[in-house]
């Protein structure tokens, strides 16, 4: 029986081989023509942020189809060509790749600061392809060192400036304390964070630094009960240990109002968690599929997805728009579509319409956009509501 | 049908390849590694590279876990060190890039005797917690020791250069990596063939025993910790080569735990069941998409659909191979030669 299995095992081994071997092959002459454009993505479809993925590439498979109704880019059809990474660096490295060696990609979506990181010398050196991407990372936003790469939204550090100067405008002087998870991510905007708080005449307290992946964080609220701030911004999170934080704040009897920022932003996230979450606050770049304020492009969404849709759905639908504006501009110019050109037509975006997706018209001189709004979570209503202006930290 | 190798010398009974048919294959897979990157893409280069860099950490580990029975699971840790040693000595010194990568390697070796220090005394399970808490420790003075490590953000780099050429493609880095790896495995291999490697095994099989023919103990595992740490180092300044950036984050404990499956599939205690381990980790999750945009003309966003099944599926592979073939890939390869070392006739 074990001999057979064994024998059998061998035979499929074999016979799955060859089978990859003939469409490895095969697939390697799909080369895209000059009718149509193609997005490439390294998508975190699966894995720890795989939830993000998912909602992206349902937004940009819908900005296409919306973009090709209309006749598409210069006459191009628009196509996303996508993979899954898990979230790894390397599978993502990959990916880009085989994507890029089977098609003619010079649009691509991009999923983690590291993968953004290690691509970014390639993207350079090729000078075909323009990329957006999931990471907010504040290192990413330097046109002189990752010219063919920008950031859908403000990164982390204008982020925190857009939180701080909601805060001044609140409470003149309040006391602010950091909490941010001991990774990358986590600690990207702690130093420009605290000298922007002292700029705007804010109370600096501590800065807090969490394990990562860390759920007790009794110690952690120990320390803020003796801080005693009135603002805490998380950082490094997506919803764990933020409940906890909060739920035991609340029992000490602290009066802090806590914020985050985009990836903890989603309102959905929130729903089960309940009254502990009611006034939670933080940085949104766009709006939520049920704000009320008028905006055609969300109209459009609504009438596309009769669901709620994820904030990554948001960053997504943004990141497709700038890339074949981007893609239109230089196209409809009769240049050709190299990195060097697309980034400067992306640098021409000015006063730039979304549909009320970002609530006021931007401009893209540099890397990011520098724009943001503050939304506070209300549990009974299990919903996001602006609670700020949109606010531009922009130079 | 071959009935027997004639040995009419000690240097003939000395070879790696005894026999013309393995000398064959060796003969083909040389050529084959030399004409790869003249027929191939980009991204066949890159994994192959990808693979060649996992080969060379997993026949270290080979060498730790599978030949000397100790379990490491700080085996990443170690190929940070020498990710970072290559990075900083490439951004900091002029020194040429093979010397940088030796150094890489032997920093990573004197980190792993000293994580090494306690298998005297602690082995098994409890071994395997002592190398998960150095690479903790590690973790930390990657993050804190700024000036080095360059913090949370870690330490980017240009393309090397060596001997003047600039390896910008993964097409030139090839060129230095397969001759590494080449090098790395042939010297595992020859490892097994003198006095270190027999000791080793000795340990392994049972060390009091071991200790009673009168080999040193500490000495012959702190060397064995220090050459897998030494594999580690070299296989991770070949990373930081390939991918130009490392941060603390690049090579976590899920890294260790890739490898050691990587040992285990291939077949512990062999050379050739590092290889194929680490051959069959990296490059089955990426043979999968194949099937995954096969089926993507009849299912409509296939790779969004079949993504997780393609994890799932990748999980059951190991699980099968696992239940039907304990002993790892290498027994198969065993069993082909067999069969055709009597062929016609059947085992």
């Amino acid at each position: 029986m074990s001999q057979v299995s064994r024998r059998s095992l061998l035979q499929l081994m074999g016979a799955t081989a060859m089978a990859t071997g003939v469409l490895g092959g095969t697939t390697l002459a799909a080369f895209a023509d000059d009718s149509e454009l193609v997005i490439g993505g390294s998508l975190p479809l699966t894995g720890v942020f795989g939830f993000a993925g998912v909602a992206i590439e349902k937004a940009m498979q819908d900005y296409a189809k919306i973009i090709n109704d209309q006749g598409g880019i210069a006459g191009r059809k628009v196509r996303l060509a996508y993979e899954d990474t898990a979230y790894k660096p390397d599978t993502s490295v990959a990916v880009f790749n085989k994507l890029t060696s089977q098609n003619d990609i010079h649009l691509y979506y991009g999923d983690s600061t590291a993968f953004a990181k290690t691509i970014s010398l390639e993207l350079a050196r090729a000078d075909r392809i323009l990329m957006g991407g999931a990471s907010f990372a504040t290192e990413l936003n330097d046109p002189v060192k990752h010219p063919n790469i920008f950031i859908p939204g403000p990164d982390y550090s204008e982020m925190f400036s857009i939180l701080l100067e909601h805060i001044a405008r609140e409470k003149p002087g309040a006391k602010v304390v950091f909490v941010c998870s001991d990774s990358e991510f986590g600690r990207d905007p702690i130093e420009p964070g605290a000298a922007r708080a002292k700029a705007l005449g804010l109370d600096m307290g501590d800065v807090i630094i969490t394990p990562p992946g860390s759920v007790d964080v009794s110690t952690e609220v120990l320390k803020l009960r003796r801080a005693r701030p009135d603002y805490v911004i998380f950082h490094g999170y997506i919803k764990a240990p933020l409940p906890e934080f909060m739920s035991q704040a609340k029992q000490l009897g602290l009066e802090t109002k806590f914020m985050g920022t985009f990836w903890s932003m989603d309102s959905s996230i929130w729903d089960d968690v309940g009254d502990v979450a009611d006034g939670f606050m933080g940085i949104m770049p766009y709006r939520y599929y049920y704000d009320t304020e008028p905006a055609p492009m969300l109209d459009k969404i609504r009438e596309m997805r009769g669901e709620y849709q994820a904030t990554g759905y948001m960053q997504g639908m943004i990141s497709a728009m700038i890339l074949l504006e981007s893609a239109k501009r230089v196209l409809e110019d009769g240049q050709e579509l190299t990195g060097k050109n697309l980034k400067a037509a992306m640098n021409t975006i000015k006063d730039f319409d979304t549909g009320g997706i970002i609530g006021v018209p931007f401009s893209m001189a540099g890397n990011s956009i520098p724009v943001g709004r503050v939304y506070q979570y209300s549990a009974a209503e299990k919903k996001m509501n602006p609670v700020s202006d949109w606010i531009n930290v922009g130079g | 049908m071959i009935i027997g190798t004639a040995k009419e010398s000690y240097r003939a009974d000395e070879a790696l390849l005894t026999t013309t048919p393995q000398r064959i294959w060796m003969a083909i897979l040389m050529a084959g590694l030399v004409a790869l990157p003249f027929f191939f893409n980009t991204y066949w280069i890159y994994l192959a590279c990808l693979v060649m860099i996992n080969v060379i950490a997993a026949t270290g580990l080979n060498v730790l876990t599978g030949f000397t029975g100790l379990v490491s699971l700080g085996h990443a840790a170690f190929m940070a060190v020498g990710a970072y040693a290559v990075a900083w000595l490439e951004k900091n010194t002029g020194l040429p890039l093979p010397v940088n990568l030796l150094a890489g390697g032997l920093l990573a070796a004197a980190v792993g005797v000293l994580v090494g220090l306690p298998s005297l005394r602690i082995k098994g399970l409890y071994l395997a917690i002592a190398t998960i808490a150095a690479s903790f420790i590690l973790h930390f003075i990657f993050i804190d020791w700024r000036s080095v490590t360059g913090g949370t953000a870690g330490l980017t780099l240009e393309p090397g250069r060596i001997f003047g050429f600039q390896l910008v493609e993964y097409r030139h880095l090839y060129w230095l990596i397969m001759p590494v790896t080449v090098l790395m495995v042939t010297g595992a291999a020859n490892l097994f063939r003198n006095r270190i490697g027999r000791a080793f095994i000795a340990i392994r099989d049972r060390d009091i025993s071991a200790e009673v023919l009168g080999i040193p103990i500490l000495r012959y595992k702190l060397l064995s910790f220090g050459l897998a740490s030494f594999y580690a180092g070299i296989a991770g300044g070949l990373w930081v080569l390939f991918f130009r950036v490392v941060t603390p984050e690049s090579f976590p404990l899920v890294t260790s735990i890739f490898l050691l499956a990587a040992v285990i599939v291939g077949g512990m205690g062999t050379i050739i069941g590092g290889v194929i381990g680490a051959l069959f980790m990296t490059m089955v999750p990426e043979l999968l998409r194949y099937v995954v945009d096969f089926l993507s003309p009849v299912i409509p966003n296939a790779s969004l659909i079949l993504s997780p099944v393609r994890t799932i599926v990748f999980g059951a592979l190991i699980v099968g191979f696992l239940v039907f073939e304990p002993q790892g890939l290498a027994e198969i390869i065993q069993r082909i030669r067999r069969f055709f070392r009597v062929w016609p006739f059947r085992t």
